[in-house]
């Protein structure tokens, strides 16, 4: 005998004491401060500047997401990007347009490689996954230099789709320039990440990620072959990784060895604030892209401050702390409120 | 009577393993390793921890590799090699150290490494409605949907035999079932395996209680060194418990008998009043006498294991009034509790009592490193001399003081856990479930060495165990739990398991 409005509004309290509400009242925190800051936050350029920008680290974060459920880290996923940006400006030629296509499928072939050696090393050899992925880290920042010692290099014209339509030499007032004017290819490469791990998580392995980050040993005892599981979570993530090069191609025409770096430990440190656990198995992916986007708008927040470029990497680390700690609080309250 | 090859009774022989040997290292696990499998029986397998019943289940369900010795299955030798390779053979295994996931829910678990699926994608509809099936004979009240993690104990021990189940096995292979379980939920499990068994399903039963064996199985085959040294079919030989003790031990000795301990005469010395925490403990208030064993009984997951731990200043938000010998002491912090005497033996001996990597002398050297006035340089070889005097008076078997803990059989780690306190004055020894997984043997040591502590020490003993047996032989006085708080107290002679069991199920 319950009335009508008490299963939604108790559905409604649970959801409120769920760890992911406090992730997302943290976001719409920094999206009202980052808001308030920028002046012209609103307008439809600064958006779709504001998504460009955010962009890489979403891809790299959803992707180190999938490694972290799986159970691992990966420490190497900013120097593959690097990589890939390489591989990709060396196999382009200008000049040439059907080069990109080929750029297309060697880099493709290089991310499965990638994926294939950090996933033989996670899952067959058993080696910890902080000691692999360091590792490999150095072999991919090795071979990135050695294709490209010094930023540079060349890309097709059409590369630029991947970050603005407009600026593709020969297109002119089409169609295709206005919807990409609003709804720019960084979002759409977004959502192609979305989807793909949409299916992925459909599927065994999407299911077995969870499972044997939670538990190896009793994953391996249902029957789940956990170091095949590891190495498509190995997978999936250079395929994340390789939506975020080709993005950075896009946008810069050229590859550059180091510019990959920053972005390992910010993905991670992104993956905990969306409140993906680094012990494994505990988590959404989504949510890590939620973390992306919060850590994503602190950096803009210390931006718009004014604060002195001195000082920025202090307050960013420390807003970090401070909103996983926030977020700790919450939880744990709800859990004794219990 | 070494050696005895088993005989098969009715039914068709699903299974048959002769002569497995299996090693770990240097230690011989299996010498010589027979069972056989009839359809439509349960299969009792019964000996001490370490005499090789789980690893000849382990090598039959493919989680270990025969060294020798073959095994005979739907009348073709097999030897597999995974899990999983078993299970699609129709061997299925109930895992002691539970094989389930915490992160999933309760429906994904049970259908875990078999899920249905519309080619790549999964079906989940039919999996919940495979798991809605089994669990509706098994435990209906239990919410599919919920995480794993938020399980009690035997809700997860239900879990993992529905996930057994799930894979629609012609073996069972149920290694320990019932130590987490409550009565009720034992005697579900027994109906449903009954109906199992009329589809001519095999069931291979391990269980350290007794009673449980004799109820349930057909027959049984006891192992002992590694070797199977008897089989006993019930309805050709009957039902003796004390024959089976004696082939479980190896020796014949008298039984102590069922008596239940006298009232306790000593002074009141400890006081807790109103102890909550959480919605687990609602207002808990008790006495204990010096020299007395206060029990801790009722249906599993009624706040018993929370009490042990509150008591040991394990939760930091827990509140009560407690005071020893007339002086307020605060619960909050382990530290303070063990300066107090308090001393916990924890349920999870290999979770929460050991370093396993470690060596004996480590675990055993420990918790004195903590204490005030320790020297800055621990005095190796006067811990080492009494760590030996620990090891001796607890007749610990082991080579030498180097030996990781880890290697220890179930209740050589027990009495580990219970040395690294001997060197305390302890007041209250915290005892929750120390006989849970330990053989015949070596739990009639272990409370034999507890009395002498208690008679020679005059310490008291707060003992929770989720094996009423337990309770009844060795408590002066008896608490039952129900619901986080105590609903009743027997005393001497009121001590029975008929007493028990209706308290515990508020039937009184």
């Amino acid at each position: 005998m319950q009335a009508p409005g008490t299963a939604a509004r108790g559905a409604a309290r649970r959801f409120v004491a769920r760890p992911e509400f406090s992730t997302l009242l943290i976001l719409v925190v920094m999206f009202v401060l980052t808001a308030v800051l920028q002046q012209n936050f609103f307008e439809i350029k600064s958006i779709a500047r504001n998504i460009n920008a955010f962009t890489p680290l979403i891809l790299i974060t959803m992707g180190q997401a999938v490694i972290i459920l799986a159970g691992g880290i990966d420490l190497s996923a900013g120097t593959a990007l690097s990589l890939f940006t390489c591989v990709l400006t060396t196999v382009m030629r200008k000049a040439d347009p059907w080069s990109g296509a080929l750029a297309l499928v060697v880099v493709f072939a290089v991310a499965m490689a990638v994926g294939i050696i950090n996933g033989i090393g996670i899952g067959y050899l058993r080696i910890p996954p902080v000691i692999v992925t360091f590792a490999t880290s150095f072999i991919w920042l090795g071979a990135a230099l050695f294709l490209r010692p010094t930023p540079g290099g060349e890309a097709v014209e059409w590369f630029k789709a991947f970050y603005n339509v407009g600026a593709i030499e020969g297109v002119t007032d089409s169609f295709l320039k206005r919807f990409t004017d609003v709804i720019p290819p960084a979002l759409l490469l977004v959502v192609i990440g979305c989807l793909f791990w949409a299916v992925v998580s459909k599927t065994r392995t999407g299911r077995y990620i969870y499972a044997v980050g939670s538990s190896n040993d009793s994953a391996y005892e249902s029957g789940i072959d956990t170091a095949r599981v590891q190495l498509r979570a190995c997978l999936v993530n250079s395929t994340f990784i390789l939506l975020a090069a080709l993005f950075f191609v896009g946008q810069n025409q050229s590859g550059d060895a180091r510019m990959g770096d920053p972005l390992t430990l910010r993905a991670i440190a992104a993956a905990v604030v969306g409140g993906i656990a680094l012990t494994g198995g505990r988590g959404s992916v989504y949510f890590a892209l939620v973390g992306a986007l919060i850590l994503s708008f602190v950096n803009k927040i210390i931006f718009f401050a004014n604060i002195s470029s001195a000082y920025q990497t202090l307050v960013g680390g420390a807003i970090v702390i401070l909103a996983i700690a926030a977020s700790q609080a919450y939880t744990l309250s709800n859990r004794r409120a219990r | 009577m070494h050696g005895v090859p088993c005989r098969g009774g009715s039914g068709v022989k699903v299974l048959e393993a002769t002569g497995i040997r299996k090693r770990f290292g240097g230690v011989v696990a299996l010498s010589n390793g027979n069972l056989a499998c009839n359809a439509g029986r349960i299969t009792g397998l019964l000996g001490a921890n370490g005499s090789g019943k789980s690893t000849i289940s382990k090598i039959i369900a493919g989680v270990y590799h025969a060294d020798a010795g073959q095994i005979r299955y739907k009348n073709k030798v097999v030897r597999y090699r995974t899990p999983n390779e078993a299970r699609q053979n129709g061997i299925a295994m109930v895992f002691q150290n539970l094989s389930l996931v915490p992160d999933l829910t309760v429906w994904q678990n049970i259908v875990l490494g078999g899920e249905q699926s519309w080619g790549p994608f999964l079906n989940d509809a039919r999996a919940k409605e495979i798991a809605r099936e089994i669990l509706d004979t098994l435990m209906p009240g239990l919410d599919l949907n919920r995480m794993l993690s938020e399980l009690s104990p035997g809700e997860m021990q239900i879990v993992e035999i529905a996930k057994a189940i799930a894979a629609r096995p012609k073996l069972l292979i149920l290694d320990e079932p019932t130590a987490a379980l409550e009565k009720a939920q034992v005697n579900s499990l027994f109906k449903f395996l009954r109906g199992l068994v009329k589809n001519k399903v095999a069931v291979v039963f391990t269980s350290h209680r007794l009673w449980e064996v004799m109820e349930i199985c057909d027959d049984v085959t006891v192992f002992r060194n590694g070797e199977n040294v008897a089989q006993i079919d019930f309805k050709k030989d009957g039902k003796d418990p004390e024959r089976i003790v004696n082939h479980i031990t190896g020796v014949s000795r008298t039984r102590a008998g069922h008596r239940a301990r006298g009232r306790c005469r000593g002074r009141r010395f400890l006081h807790v009043k109103g102890l909550r925490y959480g919605e687990t403990l609602k207002d808990v208030s008790f006495h204990l006498r010096k020299g007395e064993i206060l029990g801790i009984g009722g249906l599993s997951g009624q706040g018993q294991h929370e009490l042990m731990l509150a008591l040991a200043g394990a939760y930091p938000t827990s509140t009560c009034t407690a005071t020893i010998d007339g002086r307020r002491i605060r619960l909050n912090r382990p530290a303070t509790a063990i300066r107090n005497g308090m001393l916990l033996v924890p349920g999870d001996r290999q979770l929460e009592g050991l370093f396993l990597k470690h060596s004996l002398f480590t675990n055993l050297v420990f918790p004195k490193l903590g204490l005030p006035r320790q020297p800055l340089f621990t005095p190796v070889a006067r811990s080492r001399e009494e760590c030996a005097k620990a090891i001796d008076v607890l007749s610990i078997k082991v080579q030498n003081l180097e030996t990781p803990v880890r290697t220890l059989s179930g209740g050589n780690q027990q009495k580990v856990v219970i040395g690294k306190w001997l060197s305390f004055d302890a007041s209250v020894l915290l005892l929750a479930d120390p006989a849970k997984g330990v053989d015949v043997g070596a739990k009639r040591d272990l409370y034999d060495f507890i009395h002498r502590q208690v008679r020679e020490k005059k310490m008291s003993v707060i003992l929770y165990a989720s094996d009423n047996e337990e309770l009844i032989q060795h408590c002066n006085r008896l608490m039952i739990m129900y619901e986080g708080q105590i609903v009743a107290t027997l005393e001497g002679a009121d001590i029975t398991d008929d007493a028990i069991v209706a308290t515990s199920m508020r039937v009184r």
